[in-house]
C-alpha cells in the first residue's frame, strides 16, 4: 500500500516536472477588436474575401522558449461573412461547412521554427469538417512587450481536403481549391 | 465589301460588330434568364461567371462600335420609308445602343453589390463599384432585369421591322447589314 501511495506520487512528481516547461511560456488572451481572421477564394477568376468573427484562442508563447510554446484557435464557423449573405449562407449549408454538425474548427501548433528576424513558422494541424490535416503558418511577430503582442500570418489551403465544397461543388473551375488565409492577432496577457 | 459605311450599305466592320453582338447580347438574356432560376449550385455559379465576363464584353465592344460610329457615315434609309418610320427606326437604334451600355453597367453594379469582383476572362479582374450592400443588390438587380425586358421588347420592334422590311416590303434594308 505505501509502496503503491509513494511509487504513484513519483510519477505525479515526473510528470509534473515534464509538463513543467508547458507553464513555462506565457499565457496569453486574444483582444477580438484588433485581431481578425479573414480569407480569400477564388470564384471564377476574382477573389472573394470573407472573415470569421468569432474566434478564440489559448496562446501560450514565448519567442525566447519555442519549445514551450503551444498555441490552439477555436474558430466559430457560423460566425463566417462573405460578400453578401447569399454567400455566407450558401457557405453555412451542409454542402459547405455544414455548420450545425461542425460548427468549429480547430488549428493547433505546437511546434514553432524562427525563420528570421519576427519571422516564424508554425508547424501544426487544422481540423475542420472534422477533417484534421498538418498546416504550417507562417507569421510575423511584429511586436512583443511585457503586456502585448501583435503577430500577423497566412497560409494557403485546399478546401477540398476538407470536404469544404461537396458534390459538385468540389469541382474546381468555378471556386478554385486554393484558399488563403490571413490573421491577424493582437493579444495582451 | 468595303470596310466603312456608304451611303446605302455598312461596311464590314459594322457589320461584324452587328451580328457579333446580336449574338452576345440574345444569348446573354438566355443565359440571364436560365441562371437566375436556377438552385444555387457550382453550375449556376459557373454560368453567372460567364454571363458576367461575356456581359462585360459587351459592353468594351460598344464602345469601340460607338466610336466607329461616329467616324463614319451612316447609310439613310430610303426615302420610300416614311418619315416616322425611319425616325421610330433610327430611336429604336440609339435604344439597343444605350440598352448595350445600361445592361452591363447595372449587371456590374448587381455583382459589385454582392462583394464579388467581376473578372474579365481571367485576365485582369474589375473593381467593385460599391460596398457589399444587400440591400443595393437588390435595387441593381431589379434595375438589371427591367431593363432587360425593356431591352427583349427593343429587340422584338427591330427584328420584326427587319423582316418585314424583307419579307413584306422586298427592300434592301436588311441586306444591306448582311456580309
Ligand atoms: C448586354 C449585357 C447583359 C445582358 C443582356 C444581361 C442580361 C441579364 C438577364 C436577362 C438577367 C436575368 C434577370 C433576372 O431574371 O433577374 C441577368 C441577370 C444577372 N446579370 Fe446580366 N446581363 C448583361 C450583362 C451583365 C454584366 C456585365 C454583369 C456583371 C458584371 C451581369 C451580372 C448579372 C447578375 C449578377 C445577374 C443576376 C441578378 C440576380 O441575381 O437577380 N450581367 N442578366
Ligand atoms: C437577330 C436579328 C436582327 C436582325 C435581323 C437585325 C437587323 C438589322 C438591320 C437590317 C439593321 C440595319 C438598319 C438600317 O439599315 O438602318 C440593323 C441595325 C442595327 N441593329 Fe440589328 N438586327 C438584329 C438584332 C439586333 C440586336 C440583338 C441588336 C442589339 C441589341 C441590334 C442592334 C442594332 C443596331 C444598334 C443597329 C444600328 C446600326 C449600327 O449601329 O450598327 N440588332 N439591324
Amino acid at each position: 500500500m505505501k509502496v503503491r501511495v509513494i511509487s504513484q506520487s513519483i510519477i505525479v512528481a515526473a510528470l509534473f516536472c515534464l509538463s513543467a516547461p508547458v507553464f513555462a511560456a506565457p499565457t496569453w488572451k486574444i483582444i477580438p477588436a484588433d485581431s481578425s481572421l479573414t480569407f480569400t477564394a477564388t470564384q471564377n477568376n476574382a477573389p472573394i474575401t470573407g472573415s470569421f468573427k468569432k474566434f478564440t484562442g489559448n496562446i501560450q508563447f514565448d519567442p525566447a522558449d519555442l519549445k514551450s510554446s503551444r498555441v490552439e484557435i477555436d474558430v466559430d464557423i457560423a460566425s463566417v461573412t462573405a460578400g453578401d449573405s447569399q454567400v455566407a449562407d450558401t457557405l453555412k449549408t451542409k454542402d459547405w461547412f455544414n455548420v450545425t454538425v461542425f460548427p468549429h474548427a480547430v488549428f493547433k501548433a505546437t511546434d514553432f521554427v524562427k525563420t528570421g528576424d519576427k519571422k516564424y513558422e508554425a508547424k501544426g494541424v487544422l481540423t475542420i469538417r472534422a477533417k484534421t490535416i498538418p498546416m504550417v503558418l507562417v507569421f510575423n511577430l511584429d511586436d512583443y512587450a511585457a503586456n502585448k503582442a501583435h503577430a500577423t500570418g497566412s497560409t494557403t489551403l485546399q478546401r477540398t481536403q476538407f470536404g469544404v465544397g461537396q458534390g459538385d461543388w468540389s469541382k474546381t473551375d468555378a471556386i478554385k481549391d486554393d484558399v488563403r488565409v490571413d490573421f491577424i492577432i493582437s493579444a495582451t496577457k | 465589301m468595303r470596310i466603312k459605311n456608304t451611303n446605302d450599305r455598312y461596311g464590314i466592320v459594322a457589320v461584324t460588330f452587328h451580328w457579333l453582338m446580336a449574338l452576345l447580347v440574345i444569348g446573354l438574356l438566355c443565359v440571364g434568364l436560365y441562371m437566375t432560376s436556377l438552385k444555387i449550385s457550382a453550375q449556376k455559379l459557373q454560368l453567372y461567371g460567364w454571363h458576367k465576363e461575356f456581359g462585360l464584353l459587351v459592353l468594351f465592344l460598344v464602345i469601340i462600335r460607338l466610336s466607329w460610329r461616329f467616324i463614319n457615315i451612316n447609310p439613310t434609309l430610303p426615302s420610300s420609308i416614311p418619315a416616322w418610320q425611319r425616325f421610330i427606326a433610327h430611336a429604336v437604334q440609339w435604344a439597343l445602343l444605350g440598352f448595350m451600355i445600361a445592361m452591363p453597367i447595372t449587371g456590374w453594379l448587381v455583382t459589385s453589390a454582392a462583394g464579388l469582383a467581376p473578372s474579365f476572362f481571367g485576365l485582369f479582374v474589375l473593381p467593385t463599384l460599391v460596398a457589399p450592400d444587400d440591400h443595393l443588390r437588390h435595387v441593381f438587380a431589379d434595375m438589371h432585369e427591367w431593363i432587360a425586358y425593356g431591352l427583349i421588347a427593343t429587340i422584338c420592334a427591330h427584328v420584326g421591322a427587319a423582316l418585314k422590311h424583307h419579307f413584306i416590303d422586298k427592300d434592301d434594308v436588311l441586306r444591306r447589314m448582311l456580309p
